[in-house]
């Protein structure tokens, strides 16, 4: 082993010796910085992919949007059928009602489905709370678990639907009968907008409420297991005729993913001042070991030791702390992201409580997502600041001449 | 002298102090045959440690000639002294220097290091001087736990690690006792003799310049 490296290793872990109380902080610093960063990403990352789970389980991975309400037409059926990516299609409807119970009110979003296709696109049965997807008939609704509470609605009871078509009517005059429907089944996303405000209902019951006759939104589409999205929508829009478009699920929320992927790279920014706060603390205290160990660097010249060398020797060091750091701050972070979920919901309890923290913040669980791609990027990042740390440090130690180091008081 | 492993002939070096120019070397000569044990004397401010400092190429002199046995030492640049240094000479100094992180037995390794590799060979050597200086049990001692003679000790077994030519130590017992002292000095001449390593002794004890089989008195800048 070169004799810098050696040397490097020996002064931050001494055997023998309790290690340096300069090696236990600086170690500290750069892992704190890297957890951060860790958890922080894995964090962003983590409401991402649920983000993105939830589109496409409520979505499927591609939505064909018609630029009007359109017909299910054998055109458009043979078409969404022709592209090989696609797995299962179904037609859907979606608009605003209100919802009300005991004269209590609510105005969700409704979404109405063809019954016999929609679980092969996406699987709502898995969020089901109560009652059962098979009981969901025209005269029949699910709602989502907040919305249910808010309203007290329980599986069975019947709540009154009104629409803007309603609306219309009143206008004219006429007798303003809200549609009954069944409760059927509640479910339970795990997304706080989703599951304070959406009913889910046949589409016949839909475009019924709407008064769409046998017009539809748009189809959900569910991809093959290995399809690629973009490549599925492009195919999709080739096939279509003018009349519907094809959007991949990140196309169709292209704005919030915008705004999600922006929060993230700041984050990332922000903290990366943790691990440069850090380096310029490894810079200020290698600087000081410098200064005391001028003489016995002064030695090292006496010996044989070049000027280069001993620059390395301290780049060394800082290198060296930051792999200590690097790894330690893996450690932590991955620990921390383990224990997660406890650690939120321990400091809910002491300042807003469970239920307001899953209002606010949507989830009742932290989410996490580590990308192997962000751990190389922070992993790099923190070895480069670390070793860039004891530059400075080296090349005051180069300078020092040896003849006046050993003479040095 | 064809058998000389240092010689410096006409040696000058002057400071500059305020506004005005220090002459602390004012034309030294001085010729160590290979084996050969010289101590230097001479009062504070005389200039021997600048003059060891120059034989040992840590320092440059204004004007004169120095060889490190065959070579022009005072041709070579600080760079290259630093690489050829590390194997022609050993340092020995008043105040020890031995780093504190390593123990006893690392840091006479460590001469070895910085010269190349550590190898069986080299490990053998380093524990064998540390037997010979008497510190075989205590090679596992880091220099803190280790009185000032052992740690002399110590650097004497790390100045000749690396078989060098020369040993040039500056007043190795300035820190000790006499006792200690006179044993560190007995310990350095007998190592030397037996490593038929030359010996440059800048002491302020006579009793010891006694113990060299030359001594020299650096008066006013030059031998007296």
């Amino acid at each position: 082993m070169p004799w810098p490296i050696y040397l490097a290793l020996k002064q931050l872990f001494p055997s023998g010796r309790r290690l340096p109380f300069f090696t236990i902080i600086s170690i500290l610093g750069v892992g704190l910085g890297v957890a951060l960063m860790l958890v922080s990403t894995s964090v962003m990352g983590g409401f991402g992919h649920q983000i993105k789970r939830m589109i496409i389980d409520t979505q499927g991975e591609v939505q064909i949007r018609g630029r009007q309400p359109m017909e299910t037409s054998a055109a458009v059926e043979s078409a969404i059928a022709g592209v090989p990516a696609v797995a299962a299609s179904a037609p859907y409807a979606q608009g605003v009602v209100m919802v009300e119970y005991e004269h209590r009110p609510a105005f969700p979003v409704i979404q109405g489905f063809d019954l016999a296709r929609i679980r092969k696109v996406v699987p709502l049965e898995r969020y089901l709370t109560a009652g059962s997807f098979d009981d969901l008939d025209d005269d029949s609704v699910i709602l989502s678990s907040l919305l249910a509470s808010s309203l007290g609605v329980s599986v069975g009871d019947k709540v009154s639907l009104y629409t803007p078509l309603m609306l219309e009517r009143m206008k004219r005059n006429e007798v303003l009968l809200p549609r009954e429907a069944r409760v059927a089944g509640i479910f339970r996303i795990g997304h706080q907008q989703l599951d304070s405000s959406t009913v889910l209902c046949s589409l016949r019951l839909m475009q019924d409420l709407y008064g769409l006759r046998q017009l539809v939104h748009g189809y959900n589409v569910r991809l093959q297991p290995d399809a690629d999205p973009d490549a599925a929508a492009a195919a999709l829009n080739r096939a279509l005729p003018p009349v519907a478009s094809a959007l991949t699920w990140f196309e169709a929320n292209a704005d919030f993913q915008a705004v999600l992927s922006f929060e993230r790279n700041m984050i990332f920014f922000l903290l990366t001042f943790i691990i440069v706060v850090a380096a310029f603390s490894i810079t200020s205290s290698l600087l000081v070991t410098v200064v005391r160990k001028t003489r016995e660097i002064g030695l090292l010249g006496a010996m044989g030791g070049g000027a280069r060398s001993v620059a390395a020797c301290f780049c060394c060091q800082g290198l060296f702390i930051g792999v200590g750091g690097t790894v330690a701050g893996l450690g932590l972070g991955f620990l921390l992201l383990h224990y997660r979920n406890a650690a939120v919901h321990f400091i809910a309890s002491f300042t807003m409580g469970q239920e307001v923290f899953v209002k606010f913040y949507q989830f009742s669980d932290l989410p996490a997502h580590t990308a192997p791609r962000d751990v190389v990027i922070i992993v790099v990042f923190s070895l480069i600041a670390a070793t860039l740390a004891g530059l400075i440090p080296a090349w005051r130690a180069a300078k020092l001449k040896p003849v006046e180091a050993l003479r040095s008081e | 002298m064809s058998d000389a492993v240092l010689r410096a002939a006409s040696l000058r070096k002057t400071y500059p102090s305020g506004d005005r120019v220090l002459a602390v070397l004012t034309g030294v000569d001085l010729t160590v045959a290979a084996g050969e044990s010289v101590s230097i004397r001479g009062e504070s401010g005389s200039g021997k440690s600048t003059l060891l400092n120059i034989l040992a190429g840590l320092d440059r002199p204004d004007a004169g000639e120095l060889f490190w046995a065959a070579e022009a030492a005072h041709r070579l640049s600080l760079g290259d002294l630093t690489a050829r240094r590390g194997r022609f000479l050993g340092m020995v100094f008043q105040s020890y220097y031995l780093i504190p992180e390593l123990d006893a037995y690392g840091n006479v390794l460590m001469a070895a290091r910085m010269v190349g590799g550590v190898g069986a060979t080299e490990r053998a050597r380093a524990a064998a001087l540390l037997q010979r200086v008497g510190l075989d049990e205590r090679a596992g001692h880091l220099p803190s736990q280790l009185s000032g003679g052992e740690r002399q000790r110590v650097a004497v077994a790390r100045a000749l690690m690396n078989r060098p030519h020369v040993i040039l130590a500056d007043e190795p017992t300035g820190n000790l006792d006499e006792r200690t002292g006179d044993e560190v000095i007995g310990l350095l001449l007998e190592v030397c003799a037996e490593e038929q390593a030359a010996l440059v002794l800048v002491t302020h004890n006579p009793a010891h310049a006694k113990k060299t089989a030359r001594s020299l008195l650096l008066h006013a800048g030059r031998f007296a």
